[in-house]
C-alpha cells in the first residue's frame, strides 16, 4: 500500500478539490476547518485479557483496535553486571530518592517492544505495512523514556507486546487512527504492582486493582511524584499526519484530500509536564510547578518526523484544453507518415508546457520534494500550543479508562 | 470531537454475566492477568429444609432428584438466638478456631461460604482439607454455599475497595440474604442467620447494617459448655490490645526476608532450602541438610533458630567464618535452662535468658581453649520459613509456670505447655481451666510465633486424660505419630463380603472365585509365626522333585482378592499404609474381619493364597520360579517356639517336620549366600513387654530371643521379595512398586569410624556394604561380648531409611537394597498388614495376567503419592511402636519395689554428660554431671580420646563404649510434672 488506496478521480477532480484547499481559509471537502479532526468514537478496556486495550472508530468507518500485553522478561546481563545484591534491595525505595542514582540504573530496550500491525487484505511484510509499524515504534522508542518504564530490576524488564489492527478496509491512510488508538491503549495499559524489591526475581501483587498505570494520570502523578522519575506526566506520543496545500496546513486529511496534497508529513509528538523536577520534596515548589504547567499548558516535544509520500505523485495529469487534441489543440489529422512524426513531437509540446507552468483549473501532480519552508511551517504549527495536539490529547484523556 | 464509552446496558443478559480479575504468577516466573466470567444463577439452593422454593428450583441429578438439603429445620439455639439459628463464620473464624467447629457439642448448621473456602484453600491447605471433611460428614451439617454464582449475593468489587473488604461485604450480602429469604419462607419459627467473625471493622459494618453477627468469643459464650471451648480461641483480639499497649520496637528475633528475596536467593544459591532438625540433645542446636553441601548447616542459638520448630521447611543463609563453630558436645535441655521462666511476663529484655546465655559462655571457652580450628563448621541463620510443619501436639502443663492464683478461680491464665515430642519448644498457652488441666494430657497447636514473643503461642484443643493413665497415654503416642485410630467409618465396612465369617472357599471349583486358581490343597503347608499371632500373612511348604532338586513354596494371603482398588476400604487402607503394633494394641490396616479371618491364612481351613513357586537346587540356586493364585490348606500354624521344638525334637520324623527341617537347611544356604554378598546384619536393641495376662499390666521386660526358625521365615521371605520385585519391574519398569535402602553417605561414619579407631584401634572400611559388613564383624571384644552389637547399633544409626519408590523414578543402579545386598527388592509378603505389599499383589497379578491392571496401579503420579504416604506412615508406625515399648519399660520399672541394677554401655559424650544403653531394657538415659554427685563435680572432657574425667566431690572417668553399671529407675520430674526414665550412675567397669 502506498499511502493510501488508489483514489478514483479524475484530474479535473483533482484539480478542483486542490483549488478549493488552497482557498483561504481553505474549504475542505467534509466541511470542517483545517485543523479539525474527524469526529471519532473511543473506548478502552475492550479486550478483558489484556493489560491495556482500545477501539477507536472514525466517522469514515475506519476502525482499529489496539491489545497490550506485557510479559515478564530476564534482562540479559551485559559482563561484569552479573553480581547480585539482594541487601541493597531493603534500600532501594529509599534510594529514589535522590533521583541521579535511580536515574542511571533504569535503562531500556528497544527490544524490550514488539509491535505488530496488521491491514486487512495486506501481508505483514508488506512493505506499507513495515512502515507504518517502524514509525509507529520509533515514535514510542525514539527518546528512551518509553523503554525506561518497563524496568522491573537489573535483572528483569516488561516485555511488551503490542497488536495493532486495522478491522475496517483501509478507507483513508490509518497512521492517525492506528497512533491514536494506540495512545489510548498505553494510557490504558497497567502492569501487575511489584512487591518485591531490588534485584530480587520479580514478585507481584495478584490484585489487579492494585496495578498501576504504565502512564499515571496527572491527578495520580501527582501523588507519587515523589517516588516516580521525572518525567511522570509523559504521556504515550502521537504521530498525526499533516499536509500542505499551497499555502494552507490541513490535519487529518481525508484519503481524497491526500490525493491532492504538496506535502504530507508525519510528526510524532509527546507531552511532557513543563516542571521537570517532580522529584522535588519541596511541597511549595512543586504546587508552583503544578501552577504553572496549568497555565502553560502541556510542553510538546517534538519526537520523529517523517515526510510520507502523497498519493498525489502517482495521479495523472490533467491535460489543459490548449494541449488537447480532442479540443483540436494543434493539429488536423490529414497526412499519413510526416504527419504522425509531427504529431508526436507538436504532442510533446503542450505536455511539457502543462508541466512547467501551471494553467489555472488544470490537475498537475506535485513534483520535486517539499519545500524546506513548508516543511518548518508543517512542524511548527503541530507543536502550536493550545493546538490541534492539545486538542486531541485533551480529547483522548477524556476517555474512561474503566 | 466525541469519545464515548460503550454501555453495557444493551446487553439483555449483562445482568447475569460478571467477571473476576485478578493476576497470576506461575512457578516459571510468568505473570498473567487472569479474566473468569462469571455467570451468575437464580437456581441454587439455600439448602434449609424449611424453604420449599429452593427445592422446587434447585437442579436436579441424572435422576431428576435435587440433591437432599441439609440445614435442619429446627437449628439449635443459643442463650440470645433462641429461635434457632444457622452460623456463616468468615475466613478468619475457620482460620483461628477450626478445632471449635470440630466440636461434638456445639457448631451445627454452619453455612460455609464459597468466597470464605477458597479464601481458606488460599491461606492454609490443611484447615481447607478439615474444612472439607467436614462438609462431607452428614451429622455436622455443614453447607457450603456458592454465593459468588447466585445472582443475589454476588457482589462486585466496588472503586478503591480492598479485596478484604470486598469479601467481607460478599459474607455480609450473603447473611442478608439469608436472612431475608427465610423470613420469605413462612416457617413459623425462622432460625436467625448469625455471621461469625473476629474482626472489628465488619462487626460494625454488620451492626449497622442490622445483620446479627457475633464476635467468636461473645457467641461462645451463648453456649452451654462456654468455658471449656473458650480455650480453643486464641487469643487475637486480646493479642491486638496487648501489642497495642507495648512500647513498639522491642522485637526479639530478626525478621523474616520476603518471600521474592528468599526464592531469589535460593534460585541463586546464596540462600539454602532444607528441613530444619533440632539436635535431640541440645534444643539450641538444629542442623539442616541442603543440596548444596556433602554435611548438614548447624543452626545455633535462639536468634539463628529464629523461630523454627522441627520439621519445618526453612530458607538459612550460611554465616561468616568468624562465626563457624563446632557442634556442641553439651546436653543442654529446655526444660532446666528455662525452668523458672514466667509465662505471663511479655519479654522485654533479650531473647536470650541470662541462663542461656550462661550456657552459652561455656560453651565459647570450651571451644576457644581448642587450639585446633579445623573443627569449626558451617553454622547458619536461619532468614525465612518457607512452610510451617506444625501440627497439634501432645502435651502436658509445666506445673511451675502455673500461678497460684490461677489454681482456682476462672480467670484466663498463661500457662506452658511442654510437649512429648523434646524437639518441639514450650508452647505458651492461655486458658481458663488451669486447674482442671494440670496434670492431664493435653492436646494443643501452636498458632502463632510472633517476634516479640520467645515461645510460641498455642490453644488448647482437647484433653486426653489423666497423666500416665493407659488410655491416655496410648492415644497420646497415637496422636503424637499422626496413627489413624479411629474405628473404620461405615462405607469401609460396607466393602467386606456380605458373609461375614461364614464366607469360605467356594466348594465348586466352577465358581468365579476359582477362576485360574491352582489347587493346592493337597500340599503340607504350615505357617511359623510369633506367638498368638492372629494376621497370618504367609505360610510355607517345601516337597523334594523327582530330579533331586526341590519345590519350595511360599504362600501370601490373597488380599486383593477382597480389597479392591479404589473403593472406600482401599482408600482407607493407603491412608493407614500400614498396621501399627503396640504393646497392648494393634491399629488395623484393615478391618479385622479380614485382617484376621478372611485373609488371614488360618490352619485347617481353605483360603485363598498368592502363591511363590521354586524349584531350587540342593545348594538353594533357583532354577525354575512361577507365581500363582491359589487355594491352599494350612495343615498347622506354630510359633517360632513351637516350630522350634519341633525341628529340635529328632524323634519328630512326620513329613511335616522333615518339609520344616529341609527349609531350615536351604534358608541357611541362602542367608549364607546373602551374606556374601555383602548383607548386612544389623542390630537395634529389641525388647518385648512381658504383661499380666488378666491386667494387662506389663510385669517384666525380656529382650527377644533370636531362633533359627525366625531366620527360616525371613531367608525365604526375602527370597519371595527378590523374585516378585524381578517380575514386577519386569512387566512395569515404569511402575512397579519396589523398596530400596541407598547406600549411606560416608561422611555418615565419619563419627563412629574416627571414635572406634581412637578408643578401639578398630578400622571401620565403609567403602560397600560387603566391606561394612566385614569390618563390623572384625569390631569385637573379646572381653565384652555385647560390644559388637553395640557398633552394629551405632552402626545402623548411620544408615538411610529404606524407602518405597515408584520404578520408574530412580535408575536402575539406585534401586539397590544396601542393607540387604539385593539390586532389587519389594514388599509382598504382608499384605493384611501394609499397603505396599497390597499394590505389588495387584502388579503380580497383573504380570501373569490374571488380571488387568486398575488404572490406580497404573498412573505413576498417584502411585508416587502413595509411596511417599506410605513411607511416612511406616517410619511413624516403627516410632509409635517404639515409643509404646519404651512407655511400657518405663511402666515396668515403676511397679518394682527395688531400683534394678543393671549394665550399660556409654554411647555418646558430651562435655556435661554422657548417654547409657541399657540392653536389657533396650533404653537409653542420659547421665548429667550434676546427677553424678551434689554438687556438681568439675569434669575435664577430652573431645580427641572421647573421655570425661571428673575431680572434686565425685572422681569417674568415663569413656566412650565403657560399660558401667546403672541404676535404672522410673522417675518424675517434680517440677515439671514429667516422667521418664532415670538412670543412676553406680559404678565404671
Amino acid at each position: 500500500m502506498a499511502s493510501s488506496q488508489h483514489v478514483l478521480l479524475s484530474p479535473a477532480e483533482l484539480a478542483y478539490l486542490h483549488a478549493s484547499l488552497s482557498l483561504i481559509p481553505p474549504i475542505r471537502p467534509d466541511g470542517r476547518s483545517p485543523t479539525q479532526f474527524r469526529p471519532l468514537v473511543a473506548e478502552t478496556g475492550i479486550l478483558p485479557g489484556t493489560n491495556g486495550s482500545a477501539r477507536i472508530c472514525f466517522a469514515d468507518g475506519t476502525e482499529a483496535i489496539v491489545g497490550v500485553k506485557a510479559e515478564v522478561e530476564r534482562t540479559a546481563l551485559r559482563p561484569g553486571e552479573d553480581t547480585i545484591y539482594l541487601e541493597e534491595g531493603g534500600l532501594e525505595g529509599g534510594d529514589d530518592g535522590e533521583e541521579g542514582s535511580s536515574e542511571d540504573k533504569r535503562k531500556g530496550d528497544a527490544s524490550w517492544v514488539e509491535m505488530t500491525v496488521e491491514i486487512p487484505g495486506l501481508r505483514d511484510d508488506d512493505s506499507g505495512t513495515a512502515f507504518l509499524s517502524a514509525m509507529l515504534s520509533e515514535a514510542l522508542l525514539a527518546d528512551g523514556e518509553f523503554a525506561r518504564r518497563l524496568w522491573i530490576n537489573r535483572r528483569f524488564h516488561w516485555k511488551l507486546y503490542l497488536d495493532i489492527i486495522l478491522i475496517s478496509p483501509p478507507l483513508s491512510y490509518p497512521l492517525p487512527l492506528l497512533s491514536l488508538t494506540t495512545h489510548l491503549a498505553l494510557l490504558s495499559t497497567r502492569l501487575p504492582r511489584l512487591k518485591s524489591e531490588g534485584d530480587e526475581d520479580p514478585f507481584f501483587d495478584d490484585d489487579w486493582a492494585a496495578a498501576p498505570y504504565l502512564f499515571p494520570r496527572s491527578s495520580e502523578t501527582s501523588a507519587h511524584t515523589t517516588t516516580s522519575t521525572t518525567s511522570t506526566s509523559t504521556r504515550p506520543p502521537i504521530t498525526l499526519l499533516v499536509m500542505a496545500v499551497a499555502n494552507n496546513i490541513i490535519f487529518d486529511p481525508s484519503k481524497e484530500e491526500l490525493a491532492v496534497a504538496d506535502a504530507a508529513l508525519a510528526v510524532s509528538v509527546t507531552s511532557t509536564s513543563s516542571h521537570t523536577t517532580t522529584a522535588d520534596a519541596d511541597p511549595i515548589r512543586q504546587a508552583q510547578a503544578q501552577e504553572q504547567e496549568e497555565k502553560e499548558g502541556r510542553n510538546l516535544r517534538l519526537l520523529s518526523i517523517r515526510t510520507i509520500d502523497p498519493p498525489s505523485r502517482l495521479t495523472p495529469p490533467g491535460v489543459a484544453n490548449a494541449a488537447n487534441a480532442a479540443y483540436g489543440a494543434s493539429l488536423g489529422a490529414s497526412g499519413q507518415q510526416p504527419q504522425q512524426q509531427q504529431q508526436k513531437s507538436t504532442a510533446v509540446v503542450p505536455v511539457m508546457a502543462s508541466e512547467t507552468e501551471a494553467v489555472e483549473g488544470v490537475w498537475r501532480p506535485p513534483r520535486g520534494g517539499a519545500k524546506r519552508a513548508v516543511l518548518g511551517a508543517l512542524v511548527q504549527k503541530v507543536l502550536e500550543g493550545g493546538g490541534v495536539v492539545d486538542e486531541v490529547l485533551d480529547a483522548l484523556e477524556g476517555v474512561d479508562l474503566g | 470531537m466525541a469519545s464515548l464509552k460503550r454501555s453495557l446496558d444493551s446487553d439483555p443478559l449483562a445482568a447475569n454475566i460478571s467477571s473476576k480479575v485478578y493476576v497470576r504468577s506461575t512457578k516459571s516466573g510468568k505473570v498473567q492477568k487472569i479474566v473468569r466470567e462469571v455467570y451468575l444463577r437464580q437456581d441454587i439452593p439455600c439448602s434449609s429444609k424449611l424453604c420449599r422454593r429452593c427445592l422446587n428450583t434447585s437442579p436436579r441429578d441424572a435422576a431428576g432428584q435435587p440433591r437432599p438439603f441439609v440445614l435442619s429445620e429446627a437449628p439449635a439455639g443459643t442463650s440470645v438466638f433462641q429461635q434457632g439459628h444457622y452460623l456463616v463464620p468468615d475466613t478468619n473464624a475457620f482460620l483461628t478456631a477450626m478445632d471449635l467447629f470440630e466440636q461434638d457439642s456445639a457448631f451445627y448448621d454452619v453455612i460455609v461460604l464459597q468466597i470464605v473456602l477458597e479464601e481458606l484453600r488460599n491461606r492454609s491447605l490443611p484447615l481447607y482439607n478439615r474444612l472439607i471433611s467436614l462438609t462431607k460428614s452428614e451429622e455436622k451439617r455443614f453447607y457450603v454455599f456458592f454465593n459468588e454464582f447466585r445472582l443475589e449475593t454476588h457482589v462486585t468489587r466496588q472503586d478503591g475497595e480492598s479485596v478484604n473488604d470486598r469479601n467481607d461485604r460478599a459474607v455480609r450480602k450473603a447473611v442478608a440474604w439469608y436472612g431475608e429469604h427465610l423470613a420469605g419462607t413462612g416457617a413459623p419459627k425462622v432460625p436467625a442467620v448469625v455471621m461469625l467473625t473476629n474482626d472489628r471493622d465488619n462487626l460494625r459494618k454488620a451492626k449497622a447494617e442490622k445483620i446479627p453477627a457475633c464476635s467468636l468469643a461473645q457467641y461462645v459464650n451463648q453456649l452451654k459448655d462456654a468455658e471449656a471451648l473458650l480455650d480453643m480461641i486464641p487469643d487475637t483480639e486480646d493479642q491486638e490490645t496487648i501489642i497495642k499497649d507495648k512500647r513498639p520496637g522491642d522485637p526479639l528475633y530478626p525478621e523474616y526476608f520476603t518471600i521474592s528475596k528468599l526464592m531469589t536467593g535460593v534460585k541463586n544459591g546464596l540462600l539454602h532450602q532444607g528441613i530444619f532438625n533440632v539436635s535431640l540433645y541440645n534444643y539450641l542446636e538444629g542442623s539442616i541438610r541442603v543440596p548444596a553441601f556433602p554435611k548438614p548447616l548447624i543452626i545455633l542459638g535462639r536468634e539463628n533458630i529464629n523461630r523454627s520448630i522441627d520439621g519445618d521447611l526453612v530458607v538459612v543463609e550460611v554465616l561468616p567464618k568468624d562465626q563457624w563453630k563446632e557442634p556442641s558436645t553439651q546436653v543442654i535441655e529446655e526444660d532446666a535452662v528455662t525452668k523458672n521462666e514466667n509465662p505471663d511476663a511479655e519479654e522485654t529484655g533479650d531473647i536470650v535468658s541470662e541462663k542461656e546465655r550462661k550456657t552459652l559462655q561455656e560453651e565459647v571457652k570450651r571451644t576457644q581453649n581448642k587450639t585446633t580450628e579445623g573443627h569449626a563448621q558451617p553454622t547458619a541463620k536461619v532468614v525465612g520459613v518457607v512452610k510451617r510443619n506444625w501440627r497439634q501436639y501432645v502435651g502436658h502443663i509445666d506445673q511451675s509456670s502455673v500461678s497460684q492464683s490461677s489454681q482456682q478461680g476462672r480467670k484466663q491464665d498463661t500457662v506452658f505447655v511442654i510437649p512429648m515430642d523434646k524437639k518441639i519448644p514450650k508452647i505458651r498457652l492461655r486458658t481458663r481451666q488451669v486447674a482442671e488441666l494440670v496434670g492431664k494430657r493435653i492436646l494443643i497447636t501452636i498458632d502463632t510465633w510472633d517476634r516479640s514473643s520467645r515461645h510460641p503461642t498455642g490453644h488448647f484443643v482437647r484433653s486426653l486424660g489423666e497423666l500416665e493413665t493407659k488410655a491416655a497415654e496410648t492415644e497420646a503416642l497415637l496422636l503424637e505419630y499422626d496413627v489413624q485410630y479411629r474405628p473404620f467409618p461405615k462405607t469401609v465396612l460396607d466393602c467386606l463380603p456380605k458373609e461375614g465369617h461364614d464366607w469360605k472357599v467356594p466348594g465348586s471349583v466352577d465358581d468365579p472365585g476359582w477362576r485360574d486358581r491352582e489347587d493346592l490343597r493337597g500340599l503340607l503347608i504350615c505357617s511359623i509365626d510369633p506367638i498368638g499371632c492372629q494376621d497370618i500373612d504367609d505360610a510355607l511348604h517345601s516337597r523334594p522333585l523327582p530330579n533331586g532338586n526341590i519345590e519350595v513354596g511360599v504362600h501370601i494371603a490373597d488380599v486383593s482378592h477382597f480389597v479392591k482398588p479404589n473403593n472406600a476400604m482401599d482408600t482407607e487402607a493407603s491412608i493407614r499404609g500400614t498396621t501399627v503394633y503396640m504393646v497392648d494394641k494393634r491399629i488395623d490396616m484393615l478391618p479385622m474381619l479380614l485382617g484376621t479371618d478372611l485373609c488371614s491364612l488360618k490352619p485347617y481351613v481353605e483360603r485363598y493364597a498368592f502363591s511363590v513357586l521354586w524349584e531350587l537346587s540342593p545348594e538353594a540356586d533357583i532354577v525354575n520360579v512361577r507365581f500363582t493364585k491359589s487355594v491352599i490348606k494350612s495343615r498347622e500354624a506354630f510359633s517360632y517356639e513351637e516350630a522350634q521344638l519341633r525341628v529340635d525334637d529328632h524323634s519328630q520324623q512326620d513329613e511335616l517336620t522333615t518339609s520344616i527341617r529341609t527349609l531350615l537347611a536351604l534358608s541357611r544356604k541362602l542367608k549364607q549366600k546373602r551374606l556374601d554378598a555383602g548383607a548386612l546384619s544389623l542390630s537395634s536393641p529389641e525388647v518385648k513387654v512381658q504383661m499380666e495376662s488378666e491386667t494387662s499390666d506389663p510385669i517384666d521386660v525380656k529382650t527377644k530371643e533370636l531362633l533359627d526358625t525366625m531366620s527360616l521365615v525371613e531367608e525365604f521371605m526375602l527370597l519371595a521379595n527378590v523374585s516378585v520385585a524381578r517380575k514386577i519391574y519386569d512387566a512395569f519398569p515404569q511402575t512397579a512398586i519396589l523398596r530400596r535402602h541407598g547406600a549411606p553417605p560416608k561422611t555418615n561414619f565419619d563419627e563412629l569410624a574416627n571414635q572406634l579407631r581412637v578408643k578401639r584401634n578398630l578400622d571401620l572400611s565403609v567403602e560397600s556394604s560387603r566391606a561394612l559388613a566385614d569390618s563390623l564383624d572384625a569390631c569385637v571384644d573379646p572381653s565384652e561380648p555385647f560390644f559388637n552389637t553395640l557398633v552394629r547399633i551405632m552402626a545402623t544409626r548411620c544408615m538411610m531409611a529404606a524407602e518405597y519408590f515408584c520404578a520408574g523414578t530412580q535408575a536402575y543402579p539406585e534401586f539397590r537394597h544396601y542393607g540387604l545386598a539385593s539390586e532389587i527388592y519389594t514388599h509382598f509378603t504382608s499384605p493384611i498388614r501394609r499397603y505396599a505389599d497390597l499394590m505389588a499383589h495387584r502388579q503380580l497379578a497383573a504380570a501373569i495376567g490374571y488380571e488387568g491392571l486398575h488404572p490406580a496401579v497404573r498412573s505413576r503420579g498417584r502411585l508416587e503419592a502413595v509411596c511417599k504416604n506410605i513411607n511416612v506412615r511406616h517410619r511413624n508406625a516403627q516410632l509409635a511402636g517404639r515409643a509404646s515399648i519404651a512407655y511400657y519399660v518405663g511402666q515396668a520399672l515403676k511397679g518394682r519395689s527395688e531400683a534394678a541394677v543393671e549394665d550399660g554401655f556409654v554411647l555418646k559424650i558430651f562435655s556435661n554428660g554422657f548417654v547409657v544403653l541399657v540392653p536389657r531394657f533396650g533404653i537409653e538415659g542420659l547421665i548429667r554431671l550434676r546427677d553424678l554427685a551434689e554438687p556438681e563435680p568439675a569434669a575435664e572432657f577430652d573431645a580427641e580420646t572421647y573421655t570425661l574425667k571428673t575431680r572434686g566431690s565425685r572422681e569417674v572417668t568415663v569413656e566412650l563404649f565403657g560399660k558401667v553399671r546403672v541404676n535404672v529407675m522410673d522417675q518424675k520430674d517434680e517440677v515439671t510434672g514429667k516422667r521418664g526414665v532415670k538412670m543412676e550412675l553406680v559404678s565404671v567397669y
